[in-house]
């Protein structure tokens, strides 16, 4: 039988916190690692761990390591509360993460501005919170970013078609994803193009040629799609399979560059704000050494989102210096301004008013079946972020 | 001419569906819900076959089937088995339970990542042109004929089957047709195994059409509602669920929005019901003793 010194002295183990995570930038992280949506952010939450391994096995940040909890909430904004509350109480974390469905945001942003802890939305879509004048607790290093996806789309289709464009629209029936294909139709009759139809899909449909029927008998020749990815490349298909010829653009997701080369269709162009594997950068490279190291499941292509969520919650923390505090945090969070070597177009840089980021690059991609290789259309195209 | 393709189409993936949900019913009253997981882990199956017969798509397809129907059965005899004479809504807490379980379970064996069985196969999906410029996958094509003889194999097996008979009498009468000696635990085992079968058909084309996901699982429960309107314990009305629900959406889609495409099936699911409990086709007598 255990003695009673020996009973205290395990229930005094169990109840302090690991001596590691003491000594230790503990932060958090809710997201969809399983659920409906998860192929999306399961693979970003995964290259946010591995960046955050490597951190940690180069000695850590000022010799002090990063404590980094993955929670899975499943896309369900109950468990993603569940998970906020357990990490902002029970582990103390003082910079919490979201990678999940934006249902999730109020609750898990909620619980975060009750305990003053900075939220960063990395791989999820950035809430408009973020746009200048920004929320003082609220951050986002994802790639997307509404209404200017969409005017960077339709200005590289007015620059690239060479008839007049019948334009339809892809939406997934979700909130977000329709407001910028409405965005998108507003906007597209000032650059001369005739609107001729959109759809909205609802989540998920067995079949998508109902809707791709549609388009195509609208007459559209160029198509743009800025949805799940999901929505986007089962659209692109069915379009095909009714053997419609002409072209479509949709938001370079994670999954884009394995499906440029699944599909090899020179007539499908991915516009987004992540340089893709295929152009061979350093740190390219550097990603795909740790993920084969890490033996990941997911491609290395799909890593680039977390990857850049690691690089600012590096620089984040470095510059909180030690001990970090929420409020220390948040007050770098403010001022970063991190150095993406090349993931992005520019630099991640926030200001006390703009936390989505002073300005948004785009590059566009397609599969070139001459070369039989994915190829850059369009290099970097800047735009300054002033409001959502 | 495309609209009836597309309505089509969409029929033969829910009454494939629904006809799983309405085998288990209609024998032994339990709701089956985790009728799209099974579907989706089929899916997944043959992933795994194919990484195991690369070049001989026909050979991983059946090992898929063969792996599914065997789930289906070692679902019911670790599972149901011990619930059988126990409320039906304790089975179908359980299926539900089951459910959460194979969605976890994929996410970990094969990632949550969007997969196309198809690419391992070898397979191409190329388009057949139809009479009046219709035109439908090959993938496609093959669900709606595997639908056809699906139902025309379940008919005939069940009027005219000696074990399909013997199912019919399980579902009627349970005490009876244990006290003639039929072993009701193996029926249900192969009314099981039968139902994932056909969800693994319809999962396995579908995935090999448009790829697997993660919300296939969710196109499972969307069957659902055909089989309700076509009545639960009837094979026939499931066929006329679905192609009801599948002409609703489709005409919805093309000539109103397709947002309603979403609520109204479940409205006419309501009307129906309202009207018929029991459904189109379903018998009132067996709904009244659940």
């Amino acid at each position: 039988m255990l003695s009673r010194t020996k009973i205290v002295a395990l229930t005094l183990g169990l109840l302090a916190p690991p001596a590691a995570a003491q000594d230790a930038y503990t932060i958090g992280l809710t997201g969809a690692l399983t659920g409906p949506p998860a192929s999306t952010y399961a693979p970003a939450a995964d290259a946010l761990r591995l960046y955050v391994d490597g951190v940690n096995a180069t000695g850590g940040i000022g010799g002090k390591k990063i404590n980094l909890i993955l929670q899975d909430d499943a896309a369900e904004p109950g468990k993603a509360t569940a998970n906020a509350k357990k990490l902002l109480g029970q582990d103390n974390v003082i910079l919490l993460l979201n990678a999940s469905l934006s249902s999730t945001f109020p609750p898990v942003v909620a619980e975060a501005k009750r305990a003053g802890v900075p939220v960063l939305f990395a791989s999820s879509v950035c809430p408009k919170e973020v746009y200048p004048p920004a929320d003082a607790l609220q951050f986002c290093s994802t790639a997307f970013a509404s209404t200017y996806d969409s005017r960077a789309t339709l200005g590289f289709i007015k620059e690239t078609a060479k008839e007049p464009v019948k334009i339809g629209f892809a939406a997934m029936a979700i909130p977000l994803s329709r407001a910028e294909m409405d965005f998108a139709e507003q906007q597209a009759p000032g650059l001369g193009m005739t609107v001729v139809g959109k759809e909205v899909i609802p989540p998920p449909t067995p079949d998508y040629t109902p809707f791709a029927t549609k388009l195509k008998d609208a007459g559209a020749n160029w198509v743009f799609s800025w949805a799940p990815w999901v929505t986007q490349v089962r659209t692109l298909e069915a379009l095909r399979r009714l053997d419609w010829k002409g072209n479509y653009i949709a938001w370079a997701h994670i999954e884009a560059e394995g499906e440029l080369a699944r599909l090899k269709d020179g007539s499908f162009y991915v516009i987004g704000a992540n340089a893709l594997f295929q152009d061979q950068l350093p740190i390219h490279k550097e990603i795909a050494e740790a993920a084969k190291k890490a033996k990941l499941t997911y491609p290395v292509e799909q890593l680039t989102e977390g990857w850049i969520a690691g690089m600012v919650v590096e620089a984040a923390l470095k510059a909180a210096g030690w001990p970090a505090t929420p409020e220390k945090v948040a007050a770098a969070l403010s001022t970063l301004k991190v150095d993406t070597k090349g993931l992005r177009g520019g630099p991640i840089e926030w200001t006390k008013d703009n936390h989505f980021r002073t300005q948004q690059y785009y590059r566009v991609y397609r599969w070139d079946p001459a070369k039989g290789s994915i190829v850059q259309v369009k290099d970097w195209t800047v735009f300054g972020v002033k409001s959502p | 001419m495309q609209l009836a393709v597309n309505i089509l189409v969409l029929t033969a993936i829910y009454a494939l569906i629904a006809c799983g949900y309405v085998l288990i019913y209609r024998v032994s009253r339990v709701l089956n819900l985790a009728h799209g997981e099974l579907m989706m882990l089929s899916a997944y199956l043959l992933l795994w076959t194919a990484s195991l017969f690369a070049g001989h798509p026909l050979v991983a397809i059946a090992a898929a089937l063969g792996l599914s129907a065997l789930v289906g059965a070692l679902v019911y005899l670790f599972l149901l088995r011990k619930l059988t004479g126990e409320m039906a809504l304790a089975a179908v807490l359980t299926t539900v339970a089951l459910g959460v379980l194979l969605r976890g379970a994929t996410v970990l064996v094969w990632s949550a990542q969007q997969q196309y069985p198809a690419q391992p196969l070898g397979a191409s999906n190329s388009t057949l042109a139809l009479p009046g410029g219709a035109r439908i996958s090959v993938w496609a094509a093959l669900l709606v004929a595997t639908t056809l003889v699906v139902y025309a194999g379940l008919f005939a097996f069940l009027r005219l089957g000696r074990w399909g008979m013997r199912m019919r009498a399980a579902g009627q009468n349970p005490l009876l047709a244990a006290q003639r000696g039929i072993n009701l635990h193996a029926i249900y085992a192969l009314a099981w195994s039968l139902s994932t079968l056909t969800g693994a058909l319809a999962g396995i084309l579908m995935a090999l059409d448009s790829g697997l996901s993660q919300t296939m699982a969710i196109i499972g429960l969307k069957a659902f509602p055909a089989a309700l309107v076509g009545g639960l314990d009837s094979l026939a009305g499931a066929l006329l669920g679905a192609l009801m629900v599948a002409a609703t959406e489709v005409m919805l889609i093309h000539y109103v929005d397709p947002l309603l495409s979403e609520v109204v099936p479940f409205l006419l699911l309501i009307v129906v019901l309202m009207l018929r409990p029991w459904g189109l086709f379903g018998t009132r007598e067996e709904l009244d003793r659940v």
